[in-house]
């Protein structure tokens, strides 16, 4: 086995257990025990934590429903799978660690690439929003957003060492992260992202999102509109400095992105008041329960 | 007569012996089909109602031959398996059994799940001291075709766990189950005032539910026979038993009629419910529904009758 395949072997055991994001932790607990809870705060919560969407959409679209449809909803998803049974397996996710043990030292903080994930969601869809696509599409342009970098958890929490010197690279040599991980892993986080929506049967369109987000020019599926909006919306979230996923020095959307969205520079900036007080609310949600 | 459906519990939740459930009856579910001329037995659920039910089958197929038969579990929660451990064929040999069910997506097995009731902690039997051939097998929703002219389709219903309805035809008749069964609502239907009220979560919310509820009415679609839950009043059940998993009388009523069901049988009584109170709420409901000329037949489930279409 060679260092590609055996780091994939690793990682692929990591997927299969994923944890989630200790920012929804606690408001999942809150949910769970509060008899005043509704299905809406269920589905804000996890609609606010990548890997708990992820894992929830994975049950419905699973082999043991066996549903010959796509479900790309979380709403739907929560209507079918019923509260109790998605609350059961929100619960029963593991979390990621906290930070604040050195030896458990990682490039990413939870925080910077939650904030990060929300901002890329939000700006999808607030992107498709403003070029008018069709109101049912929209969740799709979110989740889209919200797991696009899915493949960085692996990374950052299994090749934890790795990933620093990584992330230094691209501070040195002000290089895109995903040239940098290539450099210090053999294998990019769109990589491991594809491993991940594969793992969790999540549909050709996230995909292909997860997959070719920097990879875009060479795209040739029929997932084009997501994937540039995503795309869009990543640039955005690196130049604006919203959240933080490692990318410091992401590589200029193309002037023919642009384009081809019917979007300028200007629009960016009327995202940006958006999509800091989208943010700002989720964080006064998940807090609740810690005041 | 093609199917023969006789009620061995109808109890929901917990069995309820005692003087205000003698005439409906207090044991959890389990009903037994039979078929054609030849009787063939299958059986569906195995709640606290399969232990008379497997007295009955000792003295009556026994001395025809081994029992060769199948039970289709509607899921796993405890009233629906508990009766599985006092169930007397299991015990003898030459006995085939084949247990059908989903399991949750925990994915633990049929076997574990239900055949673990037998085991030292809880029972003086363990499985592995049984007499009987046993296989488990678990379903999803999916066609089958069980031979001599029988098939069944079964269906995911609303539940806290996954749950399965069942829908079985023979000689040109249709016998359907829709327990343990509430309907798909639109649990996203917040007030605007809520934080977490999402304009686009109520619209796909609706949509949702309604497309499921439809699914669910064209699986019992024109059937002759459907057993379904009727655990509350709709009182009850808007007060505070949204999202329980079982249905209100009305809406059973409601939903089999647009159905076109021909006889609809209420079934998972509460276990709170006199014989008394559940023929209040009958009679009232019959009233109503002859005001509205309605002409589909319902019954209350009552154990140890039969129903034949």
């Amino acid at each position: 086995m060679n260092d590609k395949a055996k780091t994939i072997a690793v990682i692929k055991n990591y997927i299969s257990k994923m944890p989630s994001l200790p920012i929804a932790w606690s408001k999942i607990q809150e949910i769970s025990k509060n008899p005043k809870a509704t299905p809406a705060d269920l589905n804000q919560v996890i609609s606010l934590d990548p890997v708990l969407m992820g894992r929830v959409m994975k049950l419905i679209n699973s082999a043991y429903y066996g549903l010959n449809s796509q479900i790309t909803s979380l709403v739907r998803a929560i209507i079918m799978l019923g509260v109790n049974t998605v609350k059961n397996l929100a619960l029963s996710t593991a979390v990621l660690g906290g930070l604040s043990s050195k030896s458990n030292f990682q490039a990413l903080n939870n925080d910077g690439f939650w904030r990060h994930s929300l901002c890329v969601g939000v700006a999808a869809k607030l992107i498709a929003t403003k070029r008018r696509k069709d109101p049912k599409q929209l969740e799709e342009y979110f989740v889209c957003g919200l797991l696009h970098d899915i493949g960085k958890i692996p990374l950052n929490n299994k090749l934890s060492a790795e990933y620093v010197q990584a992330l230094s690279l691209t501070d040195k040599e002000h290089l895109p992260l995903y040239i940098t991980e290539e450099r210090t892993m053999d294998v990019n986080h769109c990589e491991v992202g594809r491993l991940i929506v594969n793992n969790w049967n999540l549909g050709p369109a996230m995909e292909d999102v997860v997959f070719f987000h920097h990879f875009f020019d060479s795209y040739p599926g029929e997932n084009r509109d997501v994937l540039l909006t995503v795309a869009a919306a990543n640039y955005f979230a690196n130049s604006f400095q919203i959240g933080f996923s490692g990318d410091r020095y992401p590589e200029p959307l193309p002037a023919a992105v642009y384009e081809e969205l019917k979007i300028t520079r200007d629009d960016f900036d009327e995202v940006e008041s958006k999509v800091n007080g989208e943010i700002e609310k989720a964080k006064i949600f998940l807090q609740v329960a810690r005041q | 007569m093609a199917i023969r459906v006789t009620f061995w519990g109808v109890r929901g939740s917990i069995p309820t012996p005692g003087p205000t459930t003698v005439k409906y009856g207090g044991n959890t579910a389990c009903l037994e089909l039979r078929f054609g001329a030849e009787e063939r037995l299958i059986i569906i659920d195995a709640g606290s109602g399969i232990r008379e039910l497997g007295g009955a089958i000792l003295a009556k197929d026994l001395k025809r031959g081994p029992i060769d038969t199948k039970i289709f579990l509607t899921h796993t929660h405890w009233d629906h398996i508990m009766g599985f451990p006092f169930f007397t064929p299991i015990y003898i040999k030459n006995t085939k059994l084949e247990v059908f069910g989903p399991v949750s997506y925990e994915e633990d097995s049929l076997d574990s799940v239900v055949g673990g009731q037998l085991q030292y902690k809880y029972f003086p039997v363990t499985v592995g001291q049984l007499e009987a051939d046993i296989h488990y097998s678990r379903l999803r929703e999916t066609e089958m075709d069980l031979d001599g002219g029988v098939k069944v389709t079964t269906k995911y219903l609303n539940h806290p766990i996954t749950v399965l309805g069942y829908k079985f035809e023979y000689q040109g008749k249709v016998f359907c189950t829709a327990y343990d069964h509430e309907p798909f609502s639109n649990i996203f239907d917040v007030s605007p005032d809520n934080p977490s009220y999402n304009e686009e979560a109520v619209r796909e919310g609706a949509l949702a539910a309604k497309e499921e509820n439809d699914k669910v009415e064209a699986f019992f679609s024109g059937a002759d026979l459907l057993v379904h839950d009727s655990q509350y009043t709709q009182k009850e059940y808007m007060k505070d038993k949204k999202g329980w998993g079982h249905s209100s009388f009305e809406w059973a009523i409601v939903s089999a009629n647009r159905a076109r069901v021909k006889h609809l049988v209420l079934f998972h009584h509460e276990p709170m419910r006199s014989d008394d109170e559940l023929e209040k709420v009958y009679c009232d409901l019959i009233k109503k529904l002859k005001v509205k000329k309605v002409t589909m037949k319902v019954s209350l489930a009552q154990e140890g009758t039969s129903i034949e279409v």
